[in-house]
């Protein structure tokens, strides 16, 4: 939930020289984004991906009647991207911005390809990375299709512990696909089994 | 006694909302030029609304549905009036002059708001929020409250008709404070006529700082302290002096530091980021109760 740099993020999960990591970064920008504004809109080429140093963002659409639906939020340690848009070179199908003030690391294919250079062990971790971004997006499709509010509730206060203090509730129901009451219901029904007076 | 002199005056920082119903100067913890929560302890937060005139309004501003664990709440009003209400039912309005000290301890989920009769009138607010740490072995107790209404609150009469001091909590001379707290600590309204001065004196280890609610003052004969700012004491010395160039009303407090690690995320004051992510998880799964926007 603290500020976790992109440096700590790396040498915690791969065994990389800190000055050799170091060097590479410095050619990636840091990013400051104030609350509300855009790194990304509907018909924009996504270029880059964010890695959130501090703050958070959301990836959304909107749909024809107007309605936003969300499709991740990006606390600290989060990545966020569009890989449709950057891996296809794709007009993106999605906004992303900034729902706090925000720090990131704009990372962009060359970094990952001086990098993959650099270190061996790198390719694997992103490897990983990747397959448990697609296990993540598979579990969501599921859930999507068959889980109930309460179910997807659970899991997402698992996967984003402190999110419901940090964004208006309609945007946790908008994430969870649900109306906002049904939200309501489903945390009115938990307090009454586990809160004790 | 040796004298305690003033260690800095700090100006009110820019305004920011919490909600949409207060407009506060952030003294504590705020940036580096400021008051960190281990400088201040036991306090840990001050908000301060300084008088402000919000227009009328149907909806009543206010800061919606939160939660708080680790730490007590003191809200003290000087002008209008607040509503609140509570997930274990409670709920009330704090008026002019009124404090309410809630001990959130183990977890209390609420919501303030500017009082409805007061909203729909508009009028001049101006409130004090300050965060009372509690000691590790008090921060899971039983959530509680103490609504002080003014007319409760001790007092000590100045010598001279130079005003009054209501003692919110702690001893002034032979006063003692209407509040109960968990530490030693002295939490005080000085109400002064122009001209009136009044000496103070807290142990040299007790964080001390004042803060101008109203009118000028003049403390130790020597540093003037202007409406709106605050006065931090330095840790040597124990008695200092105030002095009202103007009819004046000031908060005095000085309490003694709790020496514990201090682990804050948002609403949720506690000892470790274990206890912190404990606090979130509990919060998610409905444990602090449930209280509709």
């Amino acid at each position: 939930m603290n500020g976790f740099t992109f440096t700590s993020f790396l040498t915690s999960n791969i065994d990389i020289d800190k000055n050799v990591l170091d060097e590479l970064i410095q050619k990636c920008k840091h990013v400051t984004i104030a609350k509300n504004n855009f790194l990304l809109r509907q018909g924009e080429i996504c270029k880059s991906a964010f890695f959130v140093e501090q703050g958070l963002l959301r990836q959304f659409s909107i749909d024809e009647k107007g309605k936003e639906h969300i499709l991740q939020f990006a606390p600290e340690s989060w990545f966020v991207t569009d890989r449709e848009s950057v891996y296809f070179n794709q007009p993106s199908n999605y906004f992303i911005q900034a729902l706090e003030d925000s720090t990131l690391l704009q990372i962009d294919e060359n970094f990952i390809l001086s990098l993959a250079e650099q270190n061996k062990s790198f390719l694997a971790f992103n490897n990983k990375l990747l397959h448990n971004h697609i296990r993540y997006l598979q579990k969501r499709i599921t859930q999507l299709l068959s889980a109930t509010a309460e179910e997807r509730y659970l899991d997402f206060i698992k996967i984003y512990p402190d999110i419901l203090l940090r964004v208006p509730q309609a945007m946790v129901a908008s994430y969870l696909g649900i109306t906002p009451e049904s939200l309501s219901r489903v945390r009115k029904e938990l307090a009454g089994k586990n809160f004790k007076k | 006694m040796a004298t305690k002199n003033v260690e800095k005056i700090i100006a009110p920082a820019t305004p920011h909302y919490v909600g949409d119903g207060f407009r506060v100067h952030n003294f504590i913890p705020g940036n580096e030029q400021r008051l960190s929560m281990q400088r201040m302890s036991p306090f840990i937060m001050l908000d301060y609304n300084s008088k402000f005139y919000f227009p009328p309004s149907k909806t009543p501003r206010g800061v919606g549905v939160h939660p708080h664990r680790g730490f007590e709440t003191v809200t003290i009003a000087y002008k209008g009036k607040v509503a609140h209400h509570d997930s274990g039912g409670g709920g009330g309005v704090i008026s002019e002059g009124d404090v309410q000290w809630m001990t959130a301890a183990s977890g209390v989920l609420h919501k303030e708001y500017h009082e409805e009769v007061f909203s729909r009138k508009g009028g001049d607010f101006q409130v004090v929020q300050l965060w009372v740490n509690l000691p590790a072995k008090d921060k899971m107790s039983q959530p509680k409250y103490q609504a002080i209404e003014n007319k409760n609150i001790h007092r000590y009469h100045v010598e001279n008709n130079g005003g009054e001091i209501e003692v919110i909590a702690g001893q002034y001379k032979d006063v003692k404070g209407s509040a109960t707290t968990f530490t030693p600590l002295h939490l005080f309204n000085a109400k002064l006529n122009k001209g009136a001065k009044t000496s103070f004196s807290f142990p040299e280890n007790y964080n001390t700082a004042l803060l101008v609610i109203e009118g000028n003052i003049i403390i130790n004969a020597a540093e003037k302290v202007a409406t709106d700012h605050l006065a931090l004491f330095e840790n040597k010395g124990e008695s200092f002096t105030i002095e009202a160039t103007e009819n004046a009303f000031v908060l005095i407090l000085s309490g003694e530091p709790i020496h514990e690690t201090i682990a804050a995320h948002g609403p949720f004051v506690m000892n470790t980021q274990a206890e912190i992510l404990q606090a979130f998880n509990d919060y998610n799964q409905g444990k602090f109760g449930y209280l509709e926007d």
